[in-house]
Protein backbone atom coordinates (compact mmCIF):
# COMPACT_ATOMS: atom_id res chain seq x y z
CA UNK A 1 0.00 0.00 0.00
CA UNK A 2 2.70 2.09 0.85
CA UNK A 3 4.29 1.21 -2.13
CA UNK A 4 1.42 2.25 -4.65
CA UNK A 5 1.19 5.29 -2.47
CA UNK A 6 5.32 6.00 -3.21
CA UNK A 7 4.94 4.89 -6.90
CA UNK A 8 2.55 7.74 -7.55
CA UNK A 9 4.56 10.40 -5.83
CA UNK A 10 7.28 9.44 -7.84
CA UNK A 11 5.76 9.40 -11.39
CA UNK A 12 3.97 13.08 -10.55
CA UNK A 13 7.41 14.43 -9.07
CA UNK A 14 10.22 13.36 -12.05
CA UNK A 15 11.51 10.77 -10.05
CA UNK A 16 11.39 7.97 -12.76
CA UNK A 17 14.10 6.41 -11.39
CA UNK A 18 12.36 6.06 -7.95
CA UNK A 19 9.30 4.91 -9.45
CA UNK A 20 11.31 2.00 -11.83
CA UNK A 21 12.63 0.62 -8.60
CA UNK A 22 9.55 0.99 -6.38
CA UNK A 23 7.37 -0.90 -9.20
CA UNK A 24 10.13 -3.26 -9.44
CA UNK A 25 10.05 -3.90 -5.49
CA UNK A 26 6.23 -3.65 -5.92
CA UNK A 27 6.72 -7.09 -8.86
CA UNK A 28 8.15 -8.94 -5.97
CA UNK A 29 4.98 -8.57 -3.29
CA UNK A 30 2.51 -9.04 -5.78
CA UNK A 31 4.62 -12.52 -6.88
CA UNK A 32 4.83 -13.46 -3.13
CA UNK A 33 1.07 -12.73 -2.79
CA UNK A 34 0.04 -14.66 -6.04
CA UNK A 35 1.94 -17.41 -4.39
CA UNK A 36 0.89 -16.81 -1.10
CA UNK A 37 -2.98 -17.08 -2.92
CA UNK A 38 -1.98 -20.59 -3.42
CA UNK A 39 0.33 -22.13 -0.55
CA UNK A 40 -0.24 -19.64 1.92
CA UNK A 41 -2.27 -19.32 5.37
CA UNK A 42 -6.16 -19.67 4.63
CA UNK A 43 -7.62 -16.92 4.81
CA UNK A 44 -4.99 -15.52 2.04
CA UNK A 45 -5.99 -18.14 -0.55
CA UNK A 46 -8.04 -17.20 -3.10
CA UNK A 47 -9.76 -20.81 -3.02
CA UNK A 48 -10.88 -19.57 0.97
CA UNK A 49 -12.04 -15.58 -0.09
CA UNK A 50 -13.46 -15.84 -4.20
CA UNK A 51 -16.89 -17.28 -3.95
CA UNK A 52 -19.68 -17.67 -6.67
CA UNK A 53 -21.74 -15.56 -7.82
CA UNK A 54 -24.57 -17.23 -5.15
CA UNK A 55 -21.86 -16.76 -2.22
CA UNK A 56 -22.05 -12.89 -2.94
CA UNK A 57 -25.67 -12.61 -3.24
CA UNK A 58 -26.51 -14.22 0.06
CA UNK A 59 -24.05 -12.15 1.61
CA UNK A 60 -25.33 -9.07 0.18
CA UNK A 61 -28.56 -10.73 1.38
CA UNK A 62 -27.36 -10.95 5.02
CA UNK A 63 -25.82 -7.23 4.72
CA UNK A 64 -29.47 -5.68 3.63
CA UNK A 65 -30.80 -7.58 6.60
CA UNK A 66 -28.27 -6.08 8.57
CA UNK A 67 -26.71 -9.38 10.24
CA UNK A 68 -24.89 -11.53 9.60
CA UNK A 69 -25.94 -15.16 10.19
CA UNK A 70 -22.43 -17.06 10.28
CA UNK A 71 -19.29 -14.94 11.19
CA UNK A 72 -16.78 -13.85 8.60
CA UNK A 73 -13.04 -15.43 9.16
CA UNK A 74 -10.79 -14.04 6.33
CA UNK A 75 -12.20 -11.70 3.40
CA UNK A 76 -15.75 -11.72 3.33
CA UNK A 77 -17.50 -12.13 -0.22
CA UNK A 78 -17.89 -8.55 -1.26
CA UNK A 79 -14.63 -7.91 -0.23
CA UNK A 80 -13.03 -10.93 -1.35
CA UNK A 81 -13.70 -9.74 -5.15
CA UNK A 82 -12.83 -6.06 -4.18
CA UNK A 83 -9.13 -7.46 -3.07
CA UNK A 84 -8.66 -10.09 -6.58
CA UNK A 85 -9.62 -6.75 -8.49
CA UNK A 86 -7.35 -4.43 -7.08
CA UNK A 87 -4.55 -7.32 -7.03
CA UNK A 88 -5.77 -7.91 -10.66
CA UNK A 89 -5.50 -4.11 -12.05
CA UNK A 90 -1.88 -4.27 -9.97
CA UNK A 91 -0.28 -6.95 -11.79
CA UNK A 92 -1.94 -5.51 -14.89
CA UNK A 93 -0.58 -2.03 -14.69
CA UNK A 94 3.04 -3.66 -13.29
CA UNK A 95 2.49 -5.52 -16.62
CA UNK A 96 2.75 -2.73 -18.32
CA UNK A 97 4.83 -0.55 -16.69
CA UNK A 98 7.79 -3.13 -17.88
CA UNK A 99 7.10 -1.88 -21.25
CA UNK A 100 6.45 1.43 -20.85
CA UNK A 101 8.78 4.73 -22.33
CA UNK A 102 9.07 7.78 -21.06
CA UNK A 103 9.15 10.69 -23.33
CA UNK A 104 12.52 11.19 -23.03
CA UNK A 105 13.05 7.41 -24.29
CA UNK A 106 15.84 7.55 -22.08
CA UNK A 107 14.48 5.43 -19.16
CA UNK A 108 12.36 3.18 -20.13
CA UNK A 109 10.61 0.02 -18.86
CA UNK A 110 13.22 -3.36 -18.57
CA UNK A 111 10.99 -5.09 -21.17
CA UNK A 112 10.89 -1.59 -23.26
CA UNK A 113 13.27 -2.88 -25.72
CA UNK A 114 10.70 -5.50 -27.58
CA UNK A 115 8.39 -2.40 -28.22
CA UNK A 116 9.09 0.49 -30.45
CA UNK A 117 9.13 4.07 -28.75
CA UNK A 118 5.75 4.93 -30.10
CA UNK A 119 4.02 1.51 -28.92
CA UNK A 120 5.73 2.02 -25.68
CA UNK A 121 4.63 5.80 -25.22
CA UNK A 122 1.14 4.13 -25.81
CA UNK A 123 1.64 1.89 -22.83
CA UNK A 124 2.64 4.27 -20.54
CA UNK A 125 -0.39 6.04 -21.74
CA UNK A 126 -2.50 3.27 -21.18
CA UNK A 127 -0.15 2.72 -17.81
CA UNK A 128 -1.33 5.86 -16.38
CA UNK A 129 -5.12 5.30 -16.74
CA UNK A 130 -5.17 1.58 -15.05
CA UNK A 131 -3.32 3.07 -12.23
CA UNK A 132 -5.95 5.77 -11.72
CA UNK A 133 -8.81 3.23 -12.10
CA UNK A 134 -6.80 1.02 -9.65
CA UNK A 135 -6.90 4.33 -7.26
CA UNK A 136 -10.92 4.30 -7.43
CA UNK A 137 -10.91 0.75 -6.84
CA UNK A 138 -8.34 1.34 -3.19
CA UNK A 139 -10.84 4.52 -2.57
CA UNK A 140 -14.25 2.14 -2.39
CA UNK A 141 -11.91 -0.59 -0.34
CA UNK A 142 -11.27 1.89 1.94
CA UNK A 143 -14.41 3.18 2.12
CA UNK A 144 -16.06 -0.31 2.70
CA UNK A 145 -13.54 -0.58 5.31
CA UNK A 146 -14.60 2.80 7.00
CA UNK A 147 -18.62 1.63 6.74
CA UNK A 148 -17.62 -1.52 8.48
CA UNK A 149 -16.06 0.40 11.24
CA UNK A 150 -18.79 3.06 11.65
CA UNK A 151 -22.20 1.62 10.62
CA UNK A 152 -21.60 -2.31 11.48
CA UNK A 153 -19.01 -1.70 14.42
CA UNK A 154 -16.85 -4.48 12.82
CA UNK A 155 -12.88 -3.17 12.99
CA UNK A 156 -11.60 -5.26 9.93
CA UNK A 157 -8.01 -3.92 9.85
CA UNK A 158 -6.85 -5.34 13.37
CA UNK A 159 -7.40 -9.03 12.32
CA UNK A 160 -5.78 -8.37 8.90
CA UNK A 161 -2.42 -7.54 10.75
CA UNK A 162 -2.68 -9.98 13.59
CA UNK A 163 -4.48 -12.45 11.79
CA UNK A 164 -6.26 -13.09 15.12
CA UNK A 165 -10.09 -12.23 15.30
CA UNK A 166 -11.93 -12.09 18.61
CA UNK A 167 -15.01 -14.33 20.00
CA UNK A 168 -16.39 -15.81 16.56
CA UNK A 169 -18.12 -18.57 17.72
CA UNK A 170 -18.96 -21.51 15.08
CA UNK A 171 -16.24 -20.11 12.74
CA UNK A 172 -13.24 -22.00 11.64
CA UNK A 173 -10.12 -19.94 12.82
CA UNK A 174 -7.14 -19.21 10.56
CA UNK A 175 -5.04 -21.96 9.97
CA UNK A 176 -1.89 -20.58 9.15
CA UNK A 177 0.70 -22.26 6.65
CA UNK A 178 3.66 -23.91 7.88
CA UNK A 179 6.79 -21.04 8.74
CA UNK A 180 8.92 -22.33 6.31
CA UNK A 181 7.19 -21.89 3.67
CA UNK A 182 7.49 -17.67 4.28
CA UNK A 183 10.99 -17.33 3.78
CA UNK A 184 10.55 -20.18 0.40
CA UNK A 185 7.96 -18.18 -1.28
CA UNK A 186 10.08 -14.70 -0.34
CA UNK A 187 13.17 -15.71 -1.80
CA UNK A 188 11.13 -17.43 -4.72
CA UNK A 189 9.50 -14.38 -5.32
CA UNK A 190 12.51 -11.72 -4.99
CA UNK A 191 14.70 -13.70 -7.29
CA UNK A 192 11.91 -14.00 -9.90
CA UNK A 193 11.36 -9.84 -9.46
CA UNK A 194 15.12 -9.28 -10.04
CA UNK A 195 14.80 -11.33 -13.43
CA UNK A 196 12.57 -9.21 -14.43
CA UNK A 197 13.82 -5.83 -13.08
CA UNK A 198 16.70 -6.86 -15.45
CA UNK A 199 14.57 -7.19 -18.62
CA UNK A 200 14.54 -11.24 -18.17
CA UNK A 201 18.32 -11.78 -17.37
CA UNK A 202 19.54 -13.34 -14.95
CA UNK B 1 -12.80 57.20 -48.99
CA UNK B 2 -9.69 55.82 -50.17
CA UNK B 3 -8.16 55.91 -46.91
CA UNK B 4 -11.19 53.67 -45.91
CA UNK B 5 -11.00 51.41 -48.97
CA UNK B 6 -6.39 50.56 -47.62
CA UNK B 7 -8.29 49.73 -44.30
CA UNK B 8 -10.46 47.22 -45.95
CA UNK B 9 -7.89 45.84 -47.55
CA UNK B 10 -5.63 45.41 -44.40
CA UNK B 11 -8.14 44.58 -42.51
CA UNK B 12 -8.94 41.45 -44.94
CA UNK B 13 -5.29 40.43 -45.63
CA UNK B 14 -5.28 40.43 -41.67
CA UNK B 15 -8.26 38.07 -41.19
CA UNK B 16 -6.93 36.04 -43.49
CA UNK B 17 -3.45 35.73 -42.42
CA UNK B 18 -4.61 34.91 -38.39
CA UNK B 19 -6.70 32.10 -40.43
CA UNK B 20 -3.90 30.64 -42.09
CA UNK B 21 -2.19 30.86 -38.86
CA UNK B 22 -4.56 28.79 -36.95
CA UNK B 23 -4.67 26.28 -39.70
CA UNK B 24 -0.96 26.48 -39.59
CA UNK B 25 -0.53 25.77 -35.94
CA UNK B 26 -1.94 23.02 -36.06
CA UNK B 27 0.37 21.94 -39.12
CA UNK B 28 3.07 22.97 -37.04
CA UNK B 29 2.27 21.48 -33.72
CA UNK B 30 2.45 18.07 -35.65
CA UNK B 31 5.17 18.35 -36.93
CA UNK B 32 6.82 19.34 -33.87
CA UNK B 33 5.28 16.63 -32.05
CA UNK B 34 6.73 14.06 -35.28
CA UNK B 35 10.26 15.68 -35.10
CA UNK B 36 10.20 15.10 -31.25
CA UNK B 37 9.50 11.46 -31.43
CA UNK B 38 11.91 10.88 -33.77
CA UNK B 39 14.30 12.21 -31.05
CA UNK B 40 12.61 10.17 -28.57
CA UNK B 41 12.90 6.88 -30.92
CA UNK B 42 16.51 7.77 -31.25
CA UNK B 43 16.65 8.17 -27.40
CA UNK B 44 15.53 4.89 -27.03
CA UNK B 45 17.60 3.08 -29.65
CA UNK B 46 20.38 4.06 -27.84
CA UNK B 47 19.49 3.25 -24.26
CA UNK B 48 18.16 -0.38 -26.11
CA UNK B 49 21.56 -0.32 -27.73
CA UNK B 50 22.69 -0.08 -24.48
CA UNK B 51 21.48 -2.24 -22.78
CA UNK B 52 22.57 -5.40 -25.26
CA UNK B 53 25.74 -7.45 -24.09
CA UNK B 54 27.89 -6.34 -26.99
CA UNK B 55 26.60 -2.46 -27.79
CA UNK B 56 27.29 -1.69 -31.40
CA UNK B 57 29.01 1.82 -30.97
CA UNK B 58 27.72 2.05 -35.07
CA UNK B 59 24.02 2.27 -34.75
CA UNK B 60 24.42 4.45 -31.56
CA UNK B 61 26.40 6.52 -34.01
CA UNK B 62 23.62 7.11 -36.46
CA UNK B 63 20.97 7.40 -33.33
CA UNK B 64 23.56 10.48 -32.00
CA UNK B 65 23.58 11.79 -35.49
CA UNK B 66 20.14 12.07 -35.62
CA UNK B 67 19.18 13.67 -32.38
CA UNK B 68 22.39 16.29 -33.15
CA UNK B 69 20.90 16.96 -36.28
CA UNK B 70 17.23 18.09 -35.01
CA UNK B 71 18.12 19.54 -31.75
CA UNK B 72 19.21 22.74 -32.99
CA UNK B 73 16.31 23.31 -35.05
CA UNK B 74 14.48 22.89 -31.80
CA UNK B 75 13.69 27.07 -31.48
CA UNK B 76 12.21 27.08 -34.68
CA UNK B 77 9.37 24.09 -33.80
CA UNK B 78 7.93 27.14 -31.40
CA UNK B 79 6.71 29.86 -33.59
CA UNK B 80 4.31 32.40 -31.82
CA UNK B 81 0.83 30.61 -31.95
CA UNK B 82 1.86 27.10 -31.79
CA UNK B 83 1.07 26.97 -27.81
CA UNK B 84 -1.97 25.88 -26.05
CA UNK B 85 -3.86 29.16 -27.21
CA UNK B 86 -3.84 27.41 -31.04
CA UNK B 87 -6.85 24.97 -29.70
CA UNK B 88 -4.79 21.62 -30.53
CA UNK B 89 -3.45 19.20 -28.02
CA UNK B 90 0.03 20.24 -27.16
CA UNK B 91 2.05 19.74 -23.67
CA UNK B 92 3.86 23.34 -24.77
CA UNK B 93 3.44 25.15 -21.87
CA UNK B 94 2.76 29.23 -22.36
CA UNK B 95 6.08 29.40 -20.23
CA UNK B 96 7.94 28.69 -23.74
CA UNK B 97 7.18 32.05 -24.74
CA UNK B 98 6.83 34.17 -22.06
CA UNK B 99 9.85 33.04 -20.54
CA UNK B 100 11.47 33.02 -23.77
CA UNK B 101 15.05 33.73 -22.21
CA UNK B 102 14.68 30.80 -20.01
CA UNK B 103 13.26 28.38 -23.01
CA UNK B 104 16.11 29.28 -25.55
CA UNK B 105 19.01 28.78 -22.87
CA UNK B 106 18.08 25.18 -21.97
CA UNK B 107 17.62 24.60 -25.43
CA UNK B 108 20.95 25.73 -26.83
CA UNK B 109 22.32 23.76 -24.15
CA UNK B 110 20.53 20.96 -25.32
CA UNK B 111 21.84 21.49 -28.85
CA UNK B 112 25.23 21.85 -26.68
CA UNK B 113 25.16 18.46 -25.53
CA UNK B 114 23.75 16.72 -28.41
CA UNK B 115 26.19 17.71 -30.18
CA UNK B 116 28.63 16.64 -27.56
CA UNK B 117 26.96 13.20 -27.25
CA UNK B 118 27.85 12.63 -30.93
CA UNK B 119 31.06 13.53 -30.71
CA UNK B 120 31.48 10.97 -27.99
CA UNK B 121 29.54 8.56 -29.80
CA UNK B 122 31.68 8.67 -32.61
CA UNK B 123 34.84 8.28 -30.92
CA UNK B 124 32.89 4.90 -30.46
CA UNK B 125 33.79 3.79 -27.03
CA UNK B 126 31.04 2.20 -25.16
CA UNK B 127 31.65 3.61 -22.00
CA UNK B 128 32.60 6.87 -22.30
CA UNK B 129 28.97 6.56 -24.23
CA UNK B 130 27.20 5.02 -21.55
CA UNK B 131 28.51 7.56 -19.44
CA UNK B 132 27.38 10.81 -21.87
CA UNK B 133 24.20 9.48 -21.90
CA UNK B 134 22.78 9.97 -18.93
CA UNK B 135 23.84 13.94 -19.60
CA UNK B 136 21.75 13.58 -22.65
CA UNK B 137 19.14 12.16 -20.49
CA UNK B 138 19.28 15.41 -18.32
CA UNK B 139 19.88 17.81 -21.23
CA UNK B 140 15.59 16.30 -22.18
CA UNK B 141 14.85 16.72 -18.64
CA UNK B 142 16.17 20.19 -18.17
CA UNK B 143 13.33 21.37 -20.91
CA UNK B 144 10.76 18.76 -20.15
CA UNK B 145 10.70 19.65 -16.55
CA UNK B 146 9.78 23.65 -16.76
CA UNK B 147 8.41 23.75 -20.23
CA UNK B 148 6.18 21.16 -20.93
CA UNK B 149 3.17 20.22 -19.86
CA UNK B 150 2.12 16.98 -17.41
CA UNK B 151 0.13 14.58 -19.22
CA UNK B 152 -3.08 13.98 -17.07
Amino acid sequence: MALVAFCWWSAQNDQLALHETAGEVLVGLVIFRLIWGVVGSSTARFADFLRGPRGVAAYIGELRRGRSEHAIIGHNPLGGWSVAAMLGLLVLDLGLGLFAVDVDGDQPGPFAGLVSFDQGRAIAHVHHWVFNTLLALIVLHLAAILFYAVVRRDNLVGPMLTGAKAAVREATPMKGAPLWRLPVVAAISALAAYVIAQGGKL
Amino acid sequence: MKFNAYWLVAGLVLAAASAAVADNAASVIQARQAHYKQIGAASKGIHDELGKPAPSAAVIQGFAKTIDTLAPQIPSWFPPGSGPEAGVKTAAKPEIWTDAAGFSAVASAFATEAHHFDDVAQGGNIDAIRAEYTNLGKACFACHSKYRAKED
